[in-house]
């Protein structure tokens, strides 16, 4: 019978897996058992984390803006730990004994066995009580590691950004094992934008020790070892001069300003003000200092220049211009008469003066609002947010740090949603028309916006670091950015650059600002501010003819555009393109600019 | 009289089978040894293995019908539960296996093992046409009464016992009469791809090894050709899939077949489970004197390390009692499988006895440092009340079959 093959296939089976074991025995047990009594004696095997220097942060001429420096943090290897001991360590730390004991808690499995920090930067003092005390608390040890320097005056707090510990959530969240409690961990700005390249990886080393916590020598001979990697230097395309220029220029004002290339997108300078200070962030963070950030009611940790949402003003008109013209509602030579206010319905929407029958370059020039409210009923409501979208409102510009606002772009599907289809006029529209009303925007996008207007149509994704640099070869990896081209013609951008050359060359809102070495040409706006004084905006690019800088600066609670907005972002052309410094402080031109 | 009893009763599978609990609970009792949290476990064993008597003499007297027919319906409630377990379970370790019933632990995915032997032996013992698996529609019927339940174990997840049940299928179809080139076309993918994945001149070997066995079995040309394609096509797409993965998850696999490479994580274990049992010499260190596991080096290790404080404590001379048992236990269960002429119990017996070896091979061997890491207990020894009650619940099932061996229904 076949079944009577087959068992004797089963029991062949059978007989080998045993005889696999029990040979795997004889290899352990009986061959050569004095290696592993000796592996036994010395019974464990201590693991020593190396932590890797975070990569380097350089500006764009090679200026180092962030370093590393060495400190101290107090590690606890829970197996080898006292519990007694905890009053005495959690004096000696600053640390409540509970929260000392809930941290232990927290260490599980095979971490009771690695050192888990439980404090980082301590005193010297710390360092040489525990030196001096190890039979008084087993387990207690310190390891040198690496914390944030910043070298230089220069701030750029947003910018740079902080790390924090890893939270427990963020601890079970992580994708493989990477992070373990008290590793840092990129929280904002650039640190997080780039954690994976600049925190490196974790080295390990493996030792073991006899039942006294003596160290007997390497495991397997350092085979096991992981050598710790350096983390990525960042070359940065920001200009650490013109930064600290600009960061100074705002002064104790509340605003932010963000200067870029319209040929490649590299940001110059990103300012947020009011900022706080780095330092606080790089041993350990006090918990009055933050608590003291979060609750300061000018938000210093916000960053404005990326997360703020006002409405542009005037700014934004310049989008309905390209719009009409590229749809074909408006001929290049087409007028709109301007009769200096506006009926629409029972509402009259006021202007700053009477211009008659105009064309786009002196609408633009003089911030003619009748020719805009007009101009945004021609072209509808859909083709104004169309070409809005196109340009880069509504949406992420896709900066390399994670702070960022989409703002907000509305639609008439927008409206229907929030108001119903019947809660809105057409009168929402002439509002947004000329920037007011529900739009929002930040300083980024209206820099990006100023960059398509300078470089005739092109979306230039703006970025930060140009190269990550490899900290042992020294070799400089690109980062690639996206880059695309309006469906708008750029003859069109030709009108719109005339009309902003003549608002500060010509007779428009902002020649307070006109210089002679430097053709710029800008716009200005003024937010409506429904909490307070208006929210100055002013854009500009330069040189007319070639720009190499196109900047935004929105100045909060400052009136109008011209006043102080205009003279800071002149000041920073002027630096960046012929390194001219101008200390004398900014008046704020007190009228009634039209706008 | 005294033949008489033991023509009814096995008198080595339960020795053995007892044996091995005996031992289980002295390593259990040693292991959680000054362990407060844990040292209740040991009662739980112990109270656990003496019900289990009782259970296994129930199992043994019951007339054999009952067993067959109420497969399926345990069968379904073995589903049943698996799915509750996923809704309602508690979450240990980030896995969803337990339920929580009036403060004891219960473990579905353990006593699915039982039921889906049952409920295969049940469908493939049948006479009639639609459970011929020598044909397609019989074959993949078989097939997916195993991998409904691999499904939902994967979900919880536990690689280790899903993988139980994938090892089932082989065996059993195979004892319930598939013939040998149907295995070899099922084998020879597998093969291939383990072979493909420790390297080019492996993948080689094996492709010119399925390429003598087809021109052996002198099957047809056609099917021949789609065979081999299938296997260099698994050996490949091996490969592909892994580079897919990412890195961490890659770094899991490594650690699985090389846990040296990952001292930290699943290496920690092995490594002192190694230097635990390599210490322990010809007599070992005796009862409660060992010092790694005394000092607690090795995790949980009333669970899926116990074998290590019997090789510590007791040497080479327990361990290898230990592996005789189980050489004992196997092979009678083996043997009574062939003289049972039930087929319904016969073809259990021989998925019980896969269950058994699998556990044992994977278990020992990866607490030697031969196998993968994969976390599956030793039966009979390893802590867990589910798992000692199925594992009681099949010696019970083993002896039913060896009393009715003579009867045909």
């Amino acid at each position: 019978m076949e079944l009577n093959k087959r068992k004797n296939l089963y029991y062949l089976f059978t007989f080998a897996i045993c005889f696999v074991i029990a040979f795997r025995l004889v290899q352990l047990q009986l061959i050569n058992p004095e290696r592993f009594d000796r592996e036994s004696e010395k019974n464990s095997v201590k693991t020593i984390i190396t932590t890797p220097a975070r990569g380097l942060i350089f500006d764009r001429n090679n200026k180092l803006l962030v370093d590393n420096k060495p400190s101290y943090s107090v590690v606890i290897t829970k197996k080898e730990f006292d519990t007694n001991t905890i009053p005495l360590v959690s004096a000696l730390v600053n640390i409540a004994p509970d929260e000392l004991r809930s941290t232990l808690n927290y260490i599980e499995g095979t971490n009771r066995f690695i050192p888990t920090r439980i404090i980082r930067d301590v005193d010297f003092r710390v360092i040489s009580f525990i030196e001096e005390n190890r039979e008084l608390i087993s387990g207690v040890d310190y390891t040198i590691e690496p914390i944030r320097l910043y070298p230089t005056d220069f701030k750029a707090s947003h910018i740079i950004g902080y790390s924090k510990e890893i939270s427990k959530s963020m601890l079970q969240k992580q994708e493989g094992d990477y992070y373990r409690q008290g590793d840092l961990f990129g929280t904002t700005g650039l640190e997080a934008g780039y954690e994976n390249y600049l925190r490196g990886e974790k080295g390990y080393e493996f030792i073991l020790q006899d039942s006294k916590g003596r160290e007997v020598g390497p495991l397997n001979e350092g085979k096991n070892d992981v050598q710790s990697v350096s983390g990525y230097d960042l070359i940065l395309s920001i200009d650490a001069d013109v930064q600290t220029y600009a960061e100074k220029l705002l002064q104790e004002r509340k605003g932010a300003i963000v200067a870029m290339d319209p040929s490649n997108g590299e940001i110059i300078c990103l300012v947020s003000k009011p900022d706080y200070d780095l330092n606080y962030f790089s041993g350990k963070l006090s918990p009055q200092v933050w608590t003291a950030l979060n609750t300061n009611p000018d938000k210093p940790l916000f960053n404005r220049a990326t997360q703020t949402r006002y409405p542009p003003g005037s700014t934004f008109k310049m989008v309905s211009a390209l719009a009409s013209l590229q749809e074909g509602i408006m001929k290049p030579n087409s007028t709109i008469v301007c009769e200096g206010s506006f009926r629409f319905g029972d509402k009259v929407f006021k202007d700053h003066g009477a211009y008659g029958s105009i064309g786009f370059v002196t609408s633009v020039e003089h911030s003619v609002n009748v020719f805009y409210y007009k101009l945004v009923l021609k072209i509808g409501f859909d083709n104004w947010t169309k070409y809005g979208r196109m340009i880069g409102f509504g949406e992420k510009t896709g900066i390399d740090i994670p702070e960022e606002t989409k703002g907000l772009l509305p639609s008439p599907e927008y409206f229907n949603k929030v108001y119903g289809p019947k809660g809105w006029t057409q009168g929402y529209v002439v509002s947004l028309g000329i920037g007011q009303g529900e739009l929002g925007v930040s300083p980024l996008q209206m820099a990006e916006y100023t960059s398509i207007l300078a470089n005739s149509g092109t979306f230039v994704q703006p970025h930060l670091v140009k190269f990550l640099k490899n900290p042992n070869s020294g070799e400089l990896i690109p980062v690639s950015y996206k880059k695309r081209e309006l469906e708008i013609e750029k003859e069109y951008f030709k009108i719109i650059q005339k009309g902003m050359y003549l608002v500060v060359n010509g007779n428009g809102t902002a020649r307070s600002i006109r210089n002679p070495d430097v053709k710029i040409a800008g716009k200005t706006g003024t937010a409506q501010n429904p909490h307070g004084r208006d929210h100055s905006w002013f854009i500009a690019f330069a040189p007319y003819d070639d720009p190499k800088i196109a900047i935004c600066v929105m100045v909060e609670n400052a009136g109008f555009g011209a006043a102080v907005a205009a003279p800071i972002a002149q000041r920073i052309i002027l630096r960046y393109l012929l390194g001219q410094i101008d200390d004398s402080e900014i008046i704020e031109v007190k009228g009634n600019f039209p706008d | 009289m005294q033949t008489r009893i033991f023509d009814k009763f096995n008198l080595f599978v339960f020795i053995s089978a007892f044996g091995l609990i005996a031992i289980g609970l002295v390593a259990i009792y040693s292991a959680t040894y000054g362990n407060e949290l844990v040292s209740a476990n040991f009662t739980k064993q112990l109270v656990s293995a003496c019900i289990g008597i009782v259970i296994v003499l129930a199992i043994m007297y019951m007339p054999a019908k009952y067993i067959s027919m109420t497969a399926y319906l345990f069968y379904a409630l073995a589903l049943i539960m698996l799915v509750a377990v996923l809704v309602i379970g508690k979450k240990i370790k980030g896995q969803t296996s337990w339920f929580n019933i009036a403060g004891f632990g219960i473990q579905p995915s353990e006593f699915a093992k039982v039921a889906t032997v049952l409920a295969l032996a049940f469908f493939v013992s049948n006479r009639n046409k639609e459970a011929d698996i020598t044909k397609p529609r019989g074959f993949f019927t078989a097939v997916g009464i195993c991998l409904a339940p691999v499904a939902l174990i994967m979900l919880q997840p536990d690689m280790g016992t899903a993988l139980v049940f994938m090892f089932l299928i082989l065996p059993v179809l195979y004892w319930a009469g598939m013939p040998n080139y149907i295995l070899f076309f099922i084998i020879a993918p597998i093969i291939t791809a383990v072979c493909a994945f420790l390297g080019t001149w492996y993948f080689v070997s094996a492709i010119i090894f399925v390429i003598l066995i087809l021109v052996i079995l002198k099957r047809n040309i056609l099917v021949s050709g789609i065979v081999l394609s299938i296997a260099i096509t698994a050996g490949f797409s091996v490969n592909m899939v892994y580079n897919k993965l990412q890195p961490y998850q890659q770094k899991r696999i490594m650690s699985m077949f090389n846990p040296e490479s990952d001292p930290l994580g699943a290496g920690y274990n092995v490594i002192q489970s190694k230097i635990a049992i390599g210490s322990g010499g010809l007599t070992g260190k005796g009862f409660l004197m060992g010092t790694q596991t005394q000092l607690k080096y090795i995790p949980e290790q009333w669970t899926d390390f116990i074998f290590c404080m019997v090789g510590e404590e007791f040497g080479f001379i327990g361990s290898i009692i230990v592996v005789i048992l189980f050489l004992v236990l196997i092979w009678q269960t083996i043997h009574i499988a062939y003289l049972c002429k039930n087929h319904f119990l016969s073809i259990c017996c021989i998925g019980f006895a896969t269950i058994l070896s699998f556990h044992i091979l994977i278990n020992l061997g990866m607490i030697m440092g031969i196998m993968p890491v994969i976390g599956i207990p030793l039966p009979f020894m390893s802590y867990g009340v589910s798992f000692l009650l199925s594992n009681l619940i099949m010696l019970g099932i083993i002896l039913n079959a060896y009393r009715n061996r003579k009867e045909y229904v």
